[in-house]
């Protein structure tokens, strides 16, 4: 019987923040009445409900209620979200103590600053791709505290650059420096000196961002550590800051491009500097001729443009395309230039093809006659987009592939 | 947010047709996908091949069935009313030619543990030769890149994705493999294995011995070829003349069929035999 007392008070004391003599009395005065000690252990928890101990970040779990905690905030952003058909700013980021770093969504502008060290009381917390999400709502009561806290120092996770997804923290990474460029940049009307370029290693490019001036240059090999991802413009891009390590090593990197598997690309959120291979399956409506504004080179509709009115359009030649390799799907935007290459064809030929049929609908069926089905390697980069991955091809071209070399290959491989 | 496209898959026809089972997932509005054998997880298909025959269906509107053989057999497709373009792209083309097909995934489970799979036409195109053979290429690849999936996948106490990703398969064949390995007691490998080779070889100019039938094969594509005339050759002069070759009554039947099925031959009247 003693025992279970025991483990009973073990348990109130893990959970509120009370003196331990104080929770063995009123344990044992509910006893006492004869009061089950389940019971008894509901009513005292109950009862010191409102002194709920601060927790660990590292102790906060997914779907739970009532959450208190001490903790930094190392990156903020905020985004528009639909909520019930009404548009809403919202803030997410991460935040972290010396036991872990956790994503966080704010339903309300706190004010809240990367570097601020803050007390939260009644936060909630949900579950994102397995992990807990630490949810501040209206409820959700924050105070800025003066002190600053120690951030956790886990090894960082070694990744190659094309393995990188949005939402990634503490990630370890080696690269060449391949461009860089100093900006000013009001954040919460503040005014901060970021740098930002890109990087690369053998796999991959990537944009990066880095919050504090570590005196990187161009062609020079850096270690950096406790970056984190997120996704920019389309695109994953690594970020870091005075949380992170960064050191320059004595290396070279030669970066070969390679083809990268389609899922690869989805899977990253998109990329840089991409080099894909995959069969042309459909094509885009509005794929072919097109007219332009002059002035602000929107798409014109019947003569008109939206922004300038009536205008002498200038006729352009544009596909957008669905390129697929058999593991994942992407659209491809092709410009004039590298439509012409593709089909073989210059645009004043499809013009007059067109005018003699007085149908611009020819030049479309005459692309998809010459693309669909056919595979195709597309250079390029990706471009920001809702329901597809979509890049923007800066070179292409039809692949001729040897198939019956490449059978004997496969068979060669599979012996008897 | 960015919801994935679902890949279109090059899967042969015999390996589709195995399959008996389905993937549903509990999430609303998600798509159902057929889990084949060799743990392909498909919802969306991309297949070449020989236009051998179409069919005019009944009902309302135009629907069309089409049969489209690989190396290793016959795609069912179908053009719906929805498509009424595809149905008329397929009229057009001529009987046989190569076509690619892109569709979804149609499933027809007419009672429990009954399993029809053939395919919903999204687009359909005339083809040629090199896209055919870059396809049935792309297909093999594929297989074989999920013949070596599952047999790492019964090498593991518990095979989970996260392990097949891991070794450096991509994740979709991993998910697949792993239901497959679930949901099919027994995976016949070596038969497809067999029949990957036999679909390589198609594409290859040096033809390995695969089965004792390639050796008549041949024989019997050059009897049709000699002696075919433009509305092709009685089909019991093409066995009349197999025999004297030296090749059982039984086994020309049998070739034939087989011929057919890869879509080398053709029967553009009853009776009668034609190279494609």
């Amino acid at each position: 019987m003693n025992d279970e007392i025991e483990e009973a008070v073990e348990e109130i004391i893990s959970i509120v923040n009370v003196e331990r003599e104080k929770i063995e009395d009123d344990l044992k005065r509910f006893i006492d009445y004869g009061v089950p000690l389940s019971q008894a252990k509901d009513a005292i928890l109950h009862k010191y409900g409102k002194l709920s101990r601060e927790r660990k970040i590292k102790d906060i779990k997914a779907n739970e209620r009532g959450i208190n905690t001490v903790g930094k905030i190392i990156f903020i952003d905020e985004k528009e979200v639909e909520v019930r058909g009404e548009k809403r700013k919202i803030f997410h980021g991460l935040i972290g103590d010396e036991t872990a770093i956790i994503p966080f969504t704010a339903w309300k502008d706190f004010n809240i600053k990367v570097g601020d060290v803050l007390r939260i009381k009644n936060a909630s917390s949900s579950e994102w791709e397995g992990n807990p999400r630490l949810s501040f709502s209206e409820w959700t009561e924050i105070t800025k505290l003066d002190y600053d806290i120690e951030l956790i120092k886990r090894a960082p996770k070694k990744y190659n650059l094309i393995d990188l997804k949005s939402g990634l923290s503490n990630v370890e990474v080696r690269g060449k420096i391949v461009e860089i460029e100093e900006r000013e940049v009001n954040i919460a009307d503040e005014v901060r000196k970021i740098f930002s370029g890109i990087i690369e290693d053998e796999t991959a490019r990537i944009r990066f961002t880095s919050w504090k001036d570590f005196s990187l240059e161009e062609n020079k090999v850096y270690r950096i550590k406790g970056a984190y991802i997120r996704n920019w413009r389309g695109a994953p891009q690594l970020i870091f800051d005075e949380n992170s390590d960064v050191e320059k090593l004595d290396e070279e990197i030669f970066r070969e491009r390679r083809v990268i598997p389609i899922y690869k690309v989805v899977e990253a959120g998109g990329g840089i500097d991409l080099l894909i291979e995959g069969t042309i399956l459909e094509l885009r409506k509005d794929s072919g001729i097109i007219f332009r504004c002059p002035k602000c080179n929107r798409r014109t509709r019947e003569g008109v443009c939206e922004e300038d009115g009536n205008v002498d359009a200038i006729p352009d030649l544009r596909i957008r395309a669905l390129v697929d390799d058999g593991t994942g799907a992407v659209d491809v935007i092709f410009n004039r230039e590298v439509s012409e290459k593709i089909l073989n064809r210059k645009m004043d030929e499809y013009l007059s093809i067109a005018k003699e049929a007085m149908d611009y609908d020819i030049v479309t069926e005459d692309i998809e006659d010459k693309l669909i089905a056919h595979p195709v390697r597309v250079y390029g980069d990706s471009i920001q987009s809702d329901f597809i991955i979509t890049i923007f091809a800066k070179d292409a071209e039809i692949i001729g592939i040897d198939a019956e070399k490449e059978a004997n290959e496969l068979l060669a491989s599979m012996g008897d | 947010m960015i919801k994935m496209r679902e890949p279109a898959w090059r899967i042969f026809a015999a390996e589709y047709n195995d399959s008996m089972h389905v993937a549903e997932s509990k999430v609303e509005k998600s798509p159902k996908y057929v889990i084949t054998p060799l743990g392909a997880k498909v919802n969306r298909l991309y297949i070449v091949g020989v236009l051998t025959d179409l069919e005019e269906m009944g009902g309302e509107g135009i629907r069309r069935k089409a049969r489209i053989s690989d190396p290793t057999g016959s795609h069912i497709v179908y053009a719906e009313t929805f498509k009424p373009e595809v149905a008329g792209i397929l009229a057009d083309i001529q009987i046989p030619s190569y076509v690619a097909i892109v569709g979804k995934a149609r499933i027809y489970e007419p009672e429990e543990g009954v399993l029809y799979v053939s395919v919903r036409a999204e687009i359909a195109k005339e083809v040629n030769e090199e896209i055919r053979k870059y396809w049935i290429l792309e297909a093999c690849k594929n297989m074989a890149l999920r013949i070596d999936a599952i047999k790492e996948g019964m090498n593991m106490k518990n095979p989970s994705v996260a392990n097949l990703v891991e070794i450096g398969y991509p994740t979709i064949i991993a998910e697949g493999v792993v239901e497959a390995i679930k949901l099919y007691k027994e995976i016949d490998i070596e038969h497809y294995e067999i029949l990957l080779k036999e679909a390589l070889s198609f594409i290859t100019s040096k033809k390995i011995d695969i089965k004792k039938n390639l050796e008549g094969e041949e024989k019997i594509l050059k009897i049709i070829g000699e002696m075919q005339g433009n509305e092709g050759v009685d089909w019991e002069k093409v066995v009349e003349e197999a025999i004297k070759t030296g090749i059982e009554k039984d086994s020309v039947e049998e070739i034939i069929y087989s011929l057919m099925e890869k879509g080398l031959i053709y029967e553009p009247q009853l009776g009668k035999i034609k190279l494609v």
